[in-house]
């Protein structure tokens, strides 16, 4: 009797993983991507079909909204720096000496040539508050197990109206994601993975976003010396710093 | 005969003034077919050989550039184009082979990145010169020979106020898709007589590859043929090199907007010509008509004396042609120097008209006729057309006349 009462006491307080709500996955999603500040240098490899170019970046992230980038390879690019605020960009463009300044729906053009749009490079925004979610099951993913759940954007001018994401278990890090238009075409998928310990988050040093509208064209970020809340000038993120 | 032309004749003067008034629809019918044959033709020699210098007379892209060419996309471009100018070089007929790039561009003279957008070219100075006449075009200063320096047409002098030995800044891409932004000096403005044209911008080869990042290669290699050979031939010839294979070589009139363009003026003079042979035509049918019932006795007498149902006919239908001659001579003769004085020299300012056509076809905003004497053949000839259609359905009714009821018709 004793033992099937502490049989059932130990089933009745188990958690088991599926038992987690969708709110509170993403609560730990956003945990481990979002932040107050960031500063990392990235490596990013932009393919199309047998064409390879590479770039190395210095960047620089304040809450959600709030990017700098500086490039500093390849040589043709190097100095080119981007600020971004809000719903606003400036790009710097030092062969030229002029700030050209890119706003609306110009956010969600290709930057450099890439398949992540400036949005998608220069933002880090909390799934919690974007979208809303529904848990679609469990699946395997590498050596363990994802939730996959299924979000639908809580406004109409979210750059990406549905994702479905699976997040790993163990880490809380969406390893894959697939993004959707309104129309319901799927327009690229984002993977995630060397998953670190930093500052005491899971974060992925590399991530990996396909076109699935361009056959062939894949870009990949490769982060090094990732630091988050750093103590960053304000200046770092204000337009005065691109001419700098 | 000569008696069915006296019959004829006097018949033309029996209602001088009926006959005058046909004569003058006749003459109106041939004199706009004049004019409207020396304008397509002006249009067509004068824009499509100009837009054929543009474009190129043969030309070599590749196949995946060709499909996308609206958008200029410089990701599709010849990766290395030694070869491909040496063997369209060495093609019978062709004088002259060069790489060009062509890419979509924004400009400004100011502060702000602005709104302007216009077509950046950069191809070897030879083409320029020898056969694009550039530099003849210019109103002010030179043609480009630093990688930092343009030459800019006036429309996009006057959307961006820039003004010669200013700098511009431009900012395309590169075949990656990367920012590609430069600095030049404006050297020289041009004026190419439309609005379309002038919204290019010219600057070197080697400056072009470097915008858009395509070191040895370019968008496009461009032959000119020299003499007068048919340029499908010789895009035919070259298509044969081993060399050019893979890639998509055609004539200029082979490629669109133009294979469909020369298709439709042809359509457009046919039809025109159509509709004025027949609107004369139903004047003269209306003028025959009348005569033949006002001699409805008078051809039944005739009939009855002998005259056959064939010189009957042929006595209506030279009627009509003897009014069809004097029609067709003042019709050519007022056509001719209309076309002449007016349309040659004057030209017909089309305006705001021509800026929704593609730069490819280069219709500047006046555009003179070109008048043939072959135009005026071709007038006369289907002034007698128009009367000989409009007098047939009098003519067989006439020979149909039957003389006993013909006798008895009083007017």
């Amino acid at each position: 009797m004793r033992l099937f009462l502490a049989v059932l006491l130990v089933l009745a307080t188990a958690s088991p993983a599926w038992a987690a709500t969708v709110p509170e996955i993403l609560a730990k999603v956003d945990a481990n991507l979002t932040y107050d500040t960031r500063e990392t240098t990235v490596t990013m490899t932009v393919t199309k079909g047998d064409r390879v170019k590479v770039y190395k970046m210095h960047s620089y992230g304040r809450g959600q909204d709030e990017g700098s980038v500086e490039y500093l390879e390849p040589a043709r690019d190097k100095g080119t720096k981007m600020y971004r605020n809000a719903s606003e960009l400036w790009l710097w463009m030092p062969s030229v000496e002029k700030v050209q300044k890119i706003s609306g729906h110009m956010l969600r053009q290709s930057m450099m040539g890439s398949d992540l749009s400036y949005e998608d490079m220069m933002q880090a925004q909390k799934w919690q508050a974007l979208y809303d979610g529904t848990l679609a099951g469990e699946e395997a993913c590498g050596a363990g197990k994802c939730w996959k759940i299924d979000l639908k954007a809580k406004s109409p001018d979210i750059s990406y109206p549905r994702r479905v994401v699976w997040v790993d278990q163990a880490t809380y890090v969406p390893v894959k994601q697939e993004l959707y238009a309104l129309s319901g075409m799927l327009l690229k998928t984002w993977d995630m993975g060397n998953v670190k310990d930093v500052a005491g988050r899971k974060y992925p040093m590399s991530m990996t976003i396909s076109d699935k509208v361009q056959a062939g064209s894949s870009t990949t970020l490769t982060f090094e010396n990732v630091t988050f809340s750093v103590k960053v000038a304000d200046e770092v993120f204000s337009a005065r710093w691109l001419e700098r | 005969m000569s008696l069915l032309l006296q019959l004829a004749m006097r018949n033309v003067q029996r209602n001088a003034r009926r006959s005058l008034l046909t004569a003058l629809m006749i003459s109106t019918g041939a004199a706009f077919l004049i004019l409207g044959m020396a304008w397509v033709d002006g249009v067509f020699k004068g824009a499509m050989a100009k837009g054929a210098l543009f474009v190129g007379h043969v030309r070599a892209v590749t196949p995946a550039y060709s499909a996308k060419e609206q958008f200029f996309p410089l990701e599709e471009n010849i990766a290395d184009t030694a070869p491909v100018v040496a063997a369209l070089a060495s093609t019978p007929g062709i004088a002259g082979a060069y790489p060009r790039i062509q890419m979509g561009v924004t400009v400004t003279a100011s502060e702000e990145i602005g709104e302007n957008f216009g077509l950046l070219v950069g191809a070897p100075d030879e083409l320029y010169t020898r056969w694009l006449a550039l530099d003849r075009s210019l109103t002010e200063g030179r043609l480009a020979k630093a990688d930092d320096e343009v030459v800019i047409g006036l429309t996009i002098a006057d959307q961006t106020g820039a003004k010669l030995g200013q700098e511009i800044v431009v900012l395309g891409q590169t075949q990656d898709g990367s920012m590609s932004p430069a600095k030049l000096t404006v050297v020289g403005l041009y004026d190419l007589g439309s609005a379309n044209q002038n919204k290019m911008m010219y600057v070197t080869l080697e400056k072009a590859r470097w915008l858009a990042d395509i070191p040895d290669g370019a968008t496009e290699v461009v032959a000119y043929v020299g003499g007068d050979v048919a340029n499908e031939l010789v895009a035919a010839e070259a298509r044969a090199v081993p060399a050019l294979s893979g890639l998509d070589v055609k004539a200029w009139n082979e490629r669109a907007p133009f294979d469909s363009f020369t298709g439709v003026i042809g359509t457009i003079q046919a039809i025109t010509a159509g509709v004025v042979v027949l609107i004369t035509a139903l004047g003269v049918l209306n003028t025959m008509l009348m005569s033949v019932l006002e001699r409805t006795a008078e051809i039944g007498v005739l009939r009855a004396m002998g005259m056959r149902l064939w010189p009957t006919l042929v006595m209506v239908v030279m009627e009509a042609f003897a009014i069809a001659v004097v029609g067709g001579l003042i019709g050519v003769a007022v056509g001719g120097v209309l076309a002449w004085a007016w349309l040659e020299r004057h030209g017909i300012n089309l305006g705001a008209a021509v800026k929704g056509l593609p730069s490819a076809i280069p219709i500047n905003s006046i555009v003179y006729g070109d008048l043939q004497a072959s135009q005026l053949v071709t007038a006369f000839v289907l002034g007698l057309a128009m009367a000989l259609v409009g007098a047939l359905l009098p003519a067989i009714r006439a020979a149909g006349i039957q003389p006993v009821e013909a006798m008895r018709f009083r007017r």
